[in-house]
């Protein structure tokens, strides 16, 4: 990826925060999701949270990708969840017709970590999701 | 227009000539209207290389010639004139044979055209009669006549560039796509399904550049040519941004741009190209309309593509069915082997 | 006509007589512009006959009478419809408050049309021809003009009507911020497609603006939904959880339970509750939980 930075991933304690910045195609998506996993490996993060609030659309391959991210980090031992989707894009994907899976989504960063609990907190995340 | 010289006046005063040696030797009125200009361009190409005075024996030939080769050759749009007239030009400088090539295709595309077309364009164009009164000569209409100029024009220049780059249309439908585009008729161009052709088409989508430079330019229509990931973000972002010209709320401008992200991906990861097509309408309400169109595989079995479920990749098969859903209108042609074209609106407003 | 004389025409209409095509307007022009006062109020005595335009005053009437017509020989001097295009949406934008119908402006522009023809009539009477050939310029021209103003004044109707509608909308579906991180929305009334789409957009920003965490969505005064609107409800919930807020829907009848039921949505996965009360209780639990359980989360 040259030019601007499309994405940046921040560590923090034993979590990470991703924030999506532009508009991105597929291919752009799937190195997001390659170099995530990657630091989530890397870093043993217990945590994940992905700031989606500049995507123009999450369509039905941005989706994908964001439970598959959610799915191997799982595999990893960190929880993901998902933050910022905007209203219009949250009305078009369910207009879509996607589902509410099981990834935890929450509106902002801030929501996002307090679900995860503090930085280097006990919490195990998997206790407090939401039903439905 | 007014610059060229005109090699047509003497020749158009072999018409009624040419009318009776062929009409001798065919029977059917409108092949032998056909056969007529086919002489005419023919015996254009080749005036000035001909003897004053000797142009009537000279169209005789080649009307006979014509006729010949019709009987010949049964399809006489797979016929290759360079047997019957050469018209390769004598050596000269590059300038002149630029000039030179170019007057001939001006002169050649003018002699396809019908009598009362190239009379009426000359009329107007050279000597400057207006329409009201070339209406007033033909018992017709000022505006009916701008149109028929419009149309004439349109073939003229899709006559000169045949001429200029010395090409047969391959096909049947050639000839009426390239007008449409020539005439910059939307309507036409979608009856003729324009698009696809020149997908298909090579030569037609190589004539058709200028002719669309030629067209007026249109604000409202946005095309973007479709190959690789990154188009699907430029598509949906073309749409959203056009369809926000109408006053579309935001939720709806996002939801126009995921369906055709969704379209669009369906041409990128199962036909390699394509184009997407986004224009406003305003008929029966005003919309906007996206068409995308491929030359893939095409789809095996539309009705269970637009099943829920159905995937042949790795997305969550909502492609299609989810476009579906998102837009008022949604219709899908596959052909197998041609390829797909996915035709979809939003209307704006319940109004 | 035919065996009219040199002395018969006018000086005026000889000198023309023998200049080009294009020369024609600018002498029109010039002729409208020598008799605007006496034109502009014939007209205006026309458009009084017709019984047009009775909502303005005389005074207002002489003023745009003079400003219509100045810019309509505007339009035949310079051929740009711009400047007419400007003043005919600002006149529409004064006029259509008061009540003005397309009727009326079409007809005034049609009146100003035809007692302008009219005294091209009389000056070039004598010289047929030229009269046939002034009133070739000045036909398309003058069409143009009324179809410029029409077309101004309907496009300026419309989007008047569309704010109204909007506003009228807007007021219909408040989102109450009750107290902090919980929102609610009562709707009242039959619900069309639009109003449906609306009210999703005002709820789901009203989620960001307010940060809420959990919303209760009040349909005890929806008598009926269609299938297309029922969605559309299910839809905002789901969209509502993809923001990360809770729904709790209240005051569902029987009637729109069913309707749910037929489009396939399971109502166990809905969180409902018989009245507002009994929602705005099971709220303030969830945003209690919500500090240390993390609840009103939504997935995706």
């Amino acid at each position: 990826m040259t030019g601007p930075k499309l994405v940046s991933i921040l560590r923090q304690g034993s979590w990470l925060i991703a924030s999506i910045h532009t508009a991105l195609d597929d291919t752009q998506m799937l190195m997001f999701q390659h170099d995530l996993i990657d630091q989530i490996g890397r870093y043993r993060s217990r945590g994940v949270v992905i700031d989606v609030a500049a995507l123009d659309v999450l369509d039905s391959f941005g989706a994908r990708t964001l439970r598959t991210i959610a799915e191997m980090a799982r595999l990893r031992g960190a929880e993901t969840v998902i933050v910022g989707i905007q209203p219009d894009v949250a009305f078009a994907m369910v207009s879509l017709g996607m589902d509410t899976g099981t990834v935890p989504t929450a509106l902002d960063l801030e929501e996002g970590l307090e679900y995860l609990g503090r930085p280097g907190g006990a919490r195990s995340a998997r206790h407090g999701r939401a039903a439905g | 227009m007014r610059d060229e010289p005109r090699p047509h006046d003497d020749v158009a005063a072999l018409i009624p000539m040419l009318r009776r040696v062929i009409g001798a030797r065919v029977d059917d009125a409108a092949t032998a209207d056909d056969l007529v200009q086919e002489t005419l361009v023919r015996v254009l190409a080749a005036a000035a290389r001909v003897e004053p005075g000797m142009l009537e024996p000279y169209a005789i030939v080649t009307a006979r010639n014509v006729v010949a080769s019709l009987w010949r050759e049964q399809d006489r749009h797979r016929r290759n004139r360079h047997r019957v007239v050469d018209l390769d030009l004598p050596d000269s400088p590059d300038q002149d044979l630029l000039a030179s090539e170019e007057r001939t295709a001006v002169a050649e595309a003018l002699a396809r055209l019908t009598d009362r077309e190239r009379a009426t364009l000359l009329a107007h164009e050279v000597s400057g009669q207006d329409t009201r009164s070339l209406a007033a000569e033909q018992g017709s209409t000022a505006g009916a006549v701008a149109a028929q100029l419009n149309r004439t024009r349109a073939r003229l220049r899709v006559e000169y560039l045949l001429v200029r780059e010395n090409v047969e249309p391959p096909t049947e439908r050639c000839r009426p796509v390239l007008l449409a585009l020539s005439g910059g008729d939307r309507r036409r161009q979608r009856e003729v399904d324009a698009g696809r052709h020149l997908l298909e088409c090579d030569v037609c989508a190589q004539l058709s550049q200028p002719l669309m430079e030629r067209a007026q330019p249109r604000d409202d229509e946005v095309r973007i040519p479709i190959s690789t990931d990154a188009d699907i973000v430029a598509a949906r972002q073309a749409a959203r941004e056009l369809a926000a010209r109408l006053g579309f709320a935001r939720t709806e401008l996002t939801i126009i741009a995921t369906a055709v992200s969704e379209v669009t991906r369906n041409i990128v990861r199962f036909a390699g190209t394509g184009e997407v097509v986004v224009e406003l309408v305003d008929r029966p309400r005003r919309g906007v309309q996206v068409t995308a169109r491929d030359t893939g595989p095409g789809i095996p079995d539309v009705e269970k593509a637009l099943a829920d479920g159905y995937s042949t990749y790795n997305g969550l098969g909502l492609g299609l069915p989810g476009a579906r859903r998102l837009m008022d209108e949604f219709a899908v042609v596959s052909e197998m082997g041609r390829g797909t074209t996915v035709t979809m609106t939003k209307w704006c407003g319940e109004r | 006509m035919t065996e009219h004389t040199d002395e018969m025409q006018p000086a005026g209409s000889a000198e023309l007589t023998s200049t080009a095509e294009d020369q024609l307007l600018p002498q029109l022009v010039a002729h409208l512009r020598e008799h605007r006062t006496k034109l502009r109020q014939e007209w205006a005595g026309r458009i009084q006959d017709s019984g047009l335009l009775h909502a303005m005053t005389p005074q207002e009437m002489a003023a745009e009478t003079t400003s219509v017509y100045d810019n309509y020989v505007e339009v035949l001097e310079t051929g740009s419809v711009e400047a007419l295009q400007r003043y005919a949406r600002d006149l529409s934008e004064r006029i259509i408050p008061r009540g003005v119908e397309t009727h009326e402006v079409v007809g005034i522009v049609l009146l100003l049309r035809d007692v302008l023809a009219r005294s091209l009539f009389e000056k070039y009477q004598r010289d047929f021809g030229l009269l046939n050939r002034v009133l070739d310029a000045y036909e398309p021209a003058a069409n143009r003009i009324a179809n410029t103003v029409a077309v101004s004044f309907v496009d300026e109707r419309e989007r008047v009507i569309r704010q109204q509608q909007d506003s009228i909308r807007e007021l219909s579906t408040p989102v109450l911020p009750v107290r902090e991180r919980l929102l609610i929305l009562p709707m009242i009334g039959v619900l069309d497609s639009e109003r449906a789409r609306q009210l999703t957009e005002q709820l789901l920003t009203g989620i960001r603006t307010h940060r809420a965490k959990v919303v209760v969505i009040d349909i005890t005064g929806v008598p009926a939904v269609d299938e297309a609107v029922a969605n559309h409800l299910v839809r905002t919930v789901d969209a509502s959880r993809l923001m990360g807020a809770s729904v709790i829907i209240t005051g569902l009848s029987p009637d729109i339970a069913q309707t749910l039921v037929t489009i396939g949505v399971d109502l166990s996965k809905m969180d409902t509750i018989g009245d507002l009360q009994g929602g705005l209780e099971e709220a303030e639990r969830l945003l209690g939980y919500s500090v240390t359980r993390g609840d009103g989360t939504g997935t995706m």
